[in-house]
């Protein structure tokens, strides 16, 4: 600790000017005035008034979860480094600079001015539809005995930054110094995964420039003793800014919590409350979320279903289009095409004679090439819903933390893989080698002997179904999001594994079946393999469903609210899935059923396996488009019009969107 | 773990790199608030910020001041002069000579054809102080037309009113310091944290630093009302039967303060035996107020008995049937517990434009310069001696406001028309018949910072208006605090100052040949500073300069020449209070106390418009939008108009969350979006009123006697359900911008 920041009291930077510092309340500034006028980071106004001073006395030495407040002790990294804020090689003059800071909000006097954010976004230099920090609110009560509280929210720099771990690119860094969590737009690929995972809503994708930004902790203000320019524009006085557990001047409580604020437990937010006002039992949300916050016995708040929109049914198939379409190819294109490789590739190590002998016919290799192409379009969309699609190889840097980074280093090793087992089966091909002769002039034993061929293939192909496995694991890890509570559901693993199984089967068993039907052979034992793995990934699939209904029914969170637009929005689109899915299960089992017994059979029944086909792919389409749209995330409670989800859909649905100034971004594909 | 990366990504900020710090006052409200504008080397604005030592906010900047900067560049700026013949041919653009000449020739062909007062001319609350006394000369010195407004007509003029007939002159009498000192502070219709959020800030302070009881009157449940110790949710429009009942409980319980009534105030028994009247008991006041008698008599004995006690206000009382009554209500329940002129005891009517003090002072709208009026004949000679004119040239009384400049137009009466920065077709009650008015006249002059203004589609003349910093000049705030704008940058495209304009079309007019103007706006400061000076005038600015004004960041009037070294900010404090000694600017240096009888003239709720209207502002956007519609970070939190409606009384007309409706009232319709809040009550609706083409079509506005100020706030409307479709399609159309 400084002396300074012991001994003295707020004086004005030029005592001989003409106007006296306006508020007398004895402060005691981290950085003495004159001290701060001779950093580099940032230019102390004229007079600058005690508000706008970091004032802490103490600093504790843990937080409430425990960890050390200090950030050397922490983390045993220097003191004085230089942060390098736009290349200033200075290092700030802060004695706390190594401290965690942390936001202090005082909702029981937002008066939802919006200045924070004004200030936030002319310092950042941010348009109208990007925003580092936020303010919504929460309503309840009755006329006149009515009340609103604001919630003023940025990013709340947290302890476990979720952000940090989840991004691909490793474009956040967590700093020793103020514990400030600060994101390069420069670095970032525009995956958008950090916005999926933070609880706060606090990294902002920009669709236009295709990269995340988010609150930069003002930390050019911070390295010269000044609070944020959020805090220090605050009018009502409900924002203040110190060293984290806190309590500024003036205030009473440290809550970690407040009507509408998501649960603390998942990142270890860097915020406290002071929220003394009491409120009504039920606290609604003006947005377009089909959320409310009941009040429970000790007076906390939790999320429930506010049903907005009735109970009427809708189809809204449109709606089902949105800009996560890309991953709702991308996945179902994975899913099948290594199911479709797994039931080939192992069917034939386990010896299951129809795939044996598949394997060594003339149609492996090109089953195998068209998996391959239909993973690399999936791929390719995958990676043109990136901001900067051009950046994708990026997506490897984070494999320490990001699960995103583990899919996407399962996925390309499964591609890769897939292609070297592909290369080495060539030699084993009778077209190959007929073609080959006839190309080449030469015998393709000379190159290279079909049983080593053979032998290397089968080296890849164990390498491609370990990385099958990685990657389908961590591809439901991304989604097994706590922010997310609509998919941090096992139903993630049994819809990605039912689609592994049935349009695998469907995929490798049609290209089977269709073989050995056009070659005149017998295919009922393929029909039979490749409809038990079908049906048994629909039943998977639907098994899984059932789960997630019956918990996301009696739920308490978000995904309450997601199953509620499932019912209603979607309600007539999700009865028809669903019955589909029903109907097609017991088709598909009945198919397969006969054709063990070959009850069933000849051409018919290939053409109602067509139909099951088609079925399946439906259901999986409209499935995943309702997956990606339904999900409501624990996102803050926005206002009338900005960040309210109805709105902008409704501003891109007239044209209003098409004014910049409106604030939202009209559709861009 | 997660700190320990060796290679730690690159911390880019944007940097503003300010080479010089303009010192500026805000253009948008009345509070007053100090701006330095931060231009690059090459002399761009590249930002801005509150000025930490100007004592009125401090540092702090609400929504608007802190994006203000951005809007010298947005769209729909006027480039060039525009002229036709007709307002429904295309604009030709003109030079500024030709468009000039063209207007003063039309002005003097109306004049001579229908007579000198055919022409009116209305202007507005946004222009420096020296443009206004500028545009007074060139009107009342030159022109000569009697019918010359501005458009404070429709927020400040029953505070004007109010004060005038209370305290015999204009001005209020307190300052925000006075937070510092009260014991309780009453709102009147006045929603800070919205309309004022700095001043709001000023009031927080204080609380915080000493807590006092704050009482809030508003129909609706804003913010403040929220925050006040008590919420008062009055019926619209019968704020003086609420007063009147508590000065009832005050004379009838001898909480008075009898001895100041006796000494300073006359008409003492008449108001006695008004209020004593068993009509205003609170037994049967409360049925005509909706405040119960025991809240009646808990706020009476709370305000009597605090050692000082203050009250603010703002539309809910400027803007009804009863603004001036209610305004001079007010002074008396200030006058009876002896709470003028003392520290935390006022009745401080918080403005609306950021100078609609300076045009009250100084623009000659209601009269003469200087709080001067065309009644007095001494007045008269003392402005045509010190501009060179006869005096017989002047009218011997003031001529139509602009309230009733529309009427006049519609009757005939006017023929042609100069608006000065305002909208009125937006702004202006029923706006179906301000469109029918403006379609009659033969002349219409616009001039504005913004060619895409709605009124300029009626126009045959458009002088494009330099907005801002690009031009010098003084503002008064709400406390009299007289406040500059330094000249930052150059006037945008070939648009000119104000001061410029009226300069130039003084020279096309006799007598602008005869009375001097002055080339510089400190030029014209300093025949203002000539006329304020006078040894019972309140309004004196002879002490100040361009300079100590900014060395001050601000000084209050009357800051007389006459009174050297005061104390206070280096001797450059103005008075913070008014009528400390209590002689007020009557002929008998006593205030008078005002009988305000409640006759409910208002448009009420029926069976066929059941719902109470009411309109207001939102903090992001100020008046029509001109400006703050352009800015993204300020209109992207209110877009498109919305209405605040009561849930349960849309469950009813089955009417949802952020559908549209269909309102109409005896004058038109509007379509808007609905939010259902319980902020309003089950019979009102609330809807903002900045957006053109919407509440305006609705609204009544009967005028208020004294002030000729309309009741925005009270008429009654019908909800409709509407095509979803239709109604969107309808709303995005009338979104110009």
């Amino acid at each position: 600790m400084n002396d300074q920041l012991k001994e003295s009291t707020l004086k004005p930077a030029n005592t001989v000017d003409v106007v006296e510092v306006f508020d007398p309340r004895e402060m005691k500034p981290v950085v003495q005035p004159e001290v701060a006028a001779t950093a580099s980071h940032w230019e102390v106004r004229t007079q600058e008034q005690p508000y706008a001073f970091l004032s802490d006395k103490k600093v504790d030495d843990t937080n409430r979860y425990g960890q050390k407040i200090d950030l050397v002790d922490l983390t045993g990294l220097p003191a004085n480094r230089s942060m390098y804020i736009n290349e200033n090689p200075d290092v700030g003059v802060n004695p706390n600079r190594n401290k965690q800071h942390g936001f202090f909000f005082t909702a029981d006097n937002c008066i939802g001015c919006h200045a924070c954010e004004a200030a936030c976004s002319e310092k950042n230099e941010n348009p109208a539809h990007l925003a580092f920090r936020s303010v919504g609110y929460v309503e309840g009560g009755s006329y006149p005995d009515y009340k609103r509280m604001n919630i003023s929210m940025a990013c709340n720099h947290c302890d476990n930054p979720v952000c940090l771990k989840g991004c691909p690119t490793r474009a956040y860094t967590k700093h020793a110094e103020y514990g400030a969590v600060l994101q390069d737009p420069e670095t970032c690929f525009g995956c958008g995964y950090c916005t999926w995972v933070c609880p706060y809503n606090a990294p902002q994708l920009d669709p236009i420039k295709g990269q995340v930004s988010k609150c930069n902790m003002c930390v050019d203000r911070l390295e010269v003793g000044l609070k944020p320019a959020c805090v220090s524009a605050c009018v009502g006085n409900a924002l203040d800014f110190g060293v984290v557990e806190n309590i500024p001047e003036n205030r009473e409580q440290a809550k970690t919590s407040i009507p509408g604020f998501p649960t603390p437990d998942i990142t270890h937010p860097n915020i406290r409350f002071q929220q003394t006002r009491s409120m009504p039992d039920e606290m609604k949300r003006t947005d377009s979320m089909p959320l409310k916050y009941h009040k429970e016995d000790d007076g906390t708040y939790t999320p429930m279903v506010d049903q907005k929109k009735g109970r009427e049914k809708f189809w809204n198939f449109g709606r089902l289009s949105s800009r996560e379409n890309p991953l709702v190819l991308f996945t179902l294109a994975m899913q099948a095409v290594m199911g479709a490789f797994a039931l080939t590739f192992v069917g034939d190590q386990l010896n299951i004679a129809v795939l044996s002998q598949f394997k060594a016919s003339s149609m492996y290799v090109p089953l195998l090439i068209t998996c391959l192409a239909i993973g690399a379009a999936g791929n390719f969309m995958s990676a043109m819903h990136l901001g900067k699609p051009h950046r994708f190889y990026r997506g490897f840097n984070n494999l320490r933390h990001s699960p995103m980074s583990r899919e996407i280093l399962g996925v390309a090793g499964f591609m890769s893989t897939l292609g070297l087992h592909i290369l080495f089966s060539l030699p084993a091909n009778e077209v190959f080698q007929s073609l080959y002769s006839a190309v080449v002039g030469s015998n393709i034993n000379d190159l290279i002997a079909v049983s080593t061929a053979n032998r290397i293939a089968t080296v890849f192909g164990y390498v491609c179904i370990a990385f099958t496995l990685f990657a389908l694991y961590y591809m439901t890890r991304c989604y097994r999001i706590e922010a997310r509570p609509f998919w941090n559901h096992y139903q993630v693993s049994t819809s990605f594994v039912g689609s592994l199984l049935s349009l695998g089967a469907l995929l490798g068993g049609g290209v089977l079946v269709g073989t050995m039907a056009f070659n005149g052979l017998d295919y009922q034992s393929a029909l039979a393999t490749g409809g038990a793995l079908v049906t048994l990934g629909i039943a998977l699939e639907g098994l899984g469903l059932i789960g997630h209904h019956r918990d996301m029914s009696k739920a308490s969170h978000e995904g309450a609210a997601s199953h509620y637009i499932q019912c209603t929005t979607f309600g007539k689109t999700y009865i028809l899935r669903n019955a589909l899915l029903s109907i097609n299960l017991l088709i598909a089992l009945a198919l397969t059923a006969s054709a063990f017994t070959g009850a069933f059979g000849g051409a018919l029944a290939l053409v109602v396996w067509g139909l099951v086909g088609m079925t399946l792919v439906f259901t999986s389409l409209i499935g995943r488009a309702l997956f990606y749209v339904l999900v409501v995330p624990t996102t803050m409670p926005g206002a009338f019009f900005w960040k309210n989800k109805g709105f902008e859909e409704h501003a891109r649905d007239i044209g209003l969107a098409n004014m910049p100034q409106v604030g939202v971004v009209p559709d861009l594909h | 773990m997660l700190f320990g990366r060796k290679n730690r990504k690159p911390i880019t900020i944007p940097q503003k790199k300010v080479a010089e710090w303009k010192y500026t006052t805000c253009n948008y409200c009345s509070t007053g608030c100090a701006i330095e504008i931060g231009l690059s080397d090459e002399g761009k604005v590249v930002t801005s910020r509150g000025h930490a030592g100007a004592d009125v906010n401090r540092g702090k900047l609400c929504i608007k001041g802190l994006l203000e900067h951005e809007l010298f560049e947005s769209p729909g700026r006027g480039t060039q002069p525009l002229t036709r013949e007709k307002f429904h041919q295309p604009f030709k653009p003109a030079e500024w000579d030709q468009a000039l000449d063209y207007t003063a020739a039309k002005i003097k062909e109306i004049q001579t054809k229908y007579g000198r007062d055919s022409f009116a001319v209305i202007s507005t609350g946004q222009l420096l102080t020296e443009e206004f006394y500028t545009l007074g000369k060139l009107v009342r010195g030159c022109i000569g037309t009697n019918n010359y407004d501005g458009n404070t007509t429709l927020c400040m003029a029953s505070a004007v009113s109010g004060y005038k007939r209370s305290f015999g002159s204009d001005g209020p009498p307190g300052c925000y310091g006075d937070f510092e000192h009260t014991e309780c502070l009453m709102a009147f219709g006045s929603n800070l944290p919205e309309q004022h959020p700095i001043i709001y800030w000023r009031l927080k302070e204080a609380k915080e630093k000493r807590n006092f009881p704050l009482i809030v009157v508003d129909p609706r449940v804003t913010m403040l009302a929220q925050f006040a110790d008590i919420h008062l949710p009055i019926t619209p429009g019968t704020d003086c039967v609420l007063i009147n009942s508590m000065l009832h409980v005050i004379f009838k319980e001898g909480l008075e303060d009898r001895a100041y009534l006796e000494a300073h105030t006359n008409n003492l028994a008449e108001l006695e035996a008004l209020v004593l009247d068993k009509r205003y008991d609170p037994i049967h006041a409360q049925h005509e107020c909706g405040i119960d008698e025991d809240r009646i008599r808990t706020v009476a004995r709370l305000y009597a008995k605090a050692k000082s006690a203050m009250s603010i206000w703002t539309m809910g009382i400027n803007q009804s049937t009863h603004g001036s009554d209610g305004v001079a209500n007010i002074n008396n329940l200030n006058l009876c517990t002896g709470n003028i002129g003392i520290p935390g005891g006022t009745s401080l009517s918080i403005t609306g434009q950021c100078n609609a003090m300076g045009t009250r002072e100084w623009s000659s709208c209601s009269g003469l310069p200087g709080y001067r009026v065309l009644e007095k004949e001494e007045h008269r000679q003392e402005i045509a001696d010190f501009w060179g004119i006869d005096p017989e040239f002047f009218p011997k009384q003031r001529g139509l406001t602009e309230t009733d400049i529309f009427p006049a137009i519609e009757t005939g009466e006017i023929k042609g028309l100069w608006l000065v920065a305002t909208n009125p077709m937006t702004s202006m009650p029923n706006t179906p018949r301000i469109r029918k008015a403006m379609e009659k006249l033969e002349f219409l002059v616009v001039q504005d910072c913004y060619e895409d203004v709605e009124t300029n589609q009626y126009s045959h003349v458009y002088f494009p208006a330099s907005v801002w910093a690009e031009k010098e000049g003084c503002h008064t705030n709400t406390e009299r605090r007289v406040n500059l704008v330094r000249n930052a940058l150059p006037a945008y495209a070939n648009s000119k100052p104000d001061f410029w304009i009226f300069n130039q079309m003084a020279k096309r007019f006799d007598n602008g040949h005869i009375i001097h103007f002055p080339d510089t706006p400190e030029g014209a400061f300093e025949e203002m500073k000539t006329l304020s000076v006078g040894t019972d005038r309140t309004l004196d600015i002879s002490g100040m300069s361009y300079d100590k004004i900014e060395q001050a960041r601000g000084i209050q009037w009357p800051y007389r020449a006459s009174e050297e070294g005061r104390k206070g900010q280096n001797g450059l404090k103005g008075d913070p209070r008014l009528y400390t000694d209590g002689k007020f600017q009557t002929p008998n240096g006593k205030a008078n106390l005002i009988c305000v009888d409640f006759v409910n003239n208002n448009e009420q709720p029926c069976d066929e418009y059941p719902f109470w209207l009411n309109s207001g502002r939102v903090v992001e956007h100020f008046h029509t939008r001109t400006r703050t519609g352009k800015i993204g970070n300020c209109n992207k939190f209110s877009p498109t108009p919305y209405m605040e409606m009561n849930p349960d009384a849309a469950e009813e007309l089955g009417i949802k969350h952020q559908e549209y409706v269909r309102l109409t009232s005896r004058r038109g319709d509007a379509v808007v979006m609905v939010q259902l809040t319980h902020r309003v009550a089950r019979n009102a609706v609330f809807i903002p009123f900045h957006f053109h083409d919407c509440v305006n079509r609705l609204t009544l506005g009967l005028l208020d006697p004294y002030s000729r100020q309309p009741a925005f706030k009270q008429c009654s409307a019908r909800i409709e359900k509407v095509d979803q479709q239709e109604a969107a399609r309808l709303n995005a159309e009338r979104r110009a911008f």
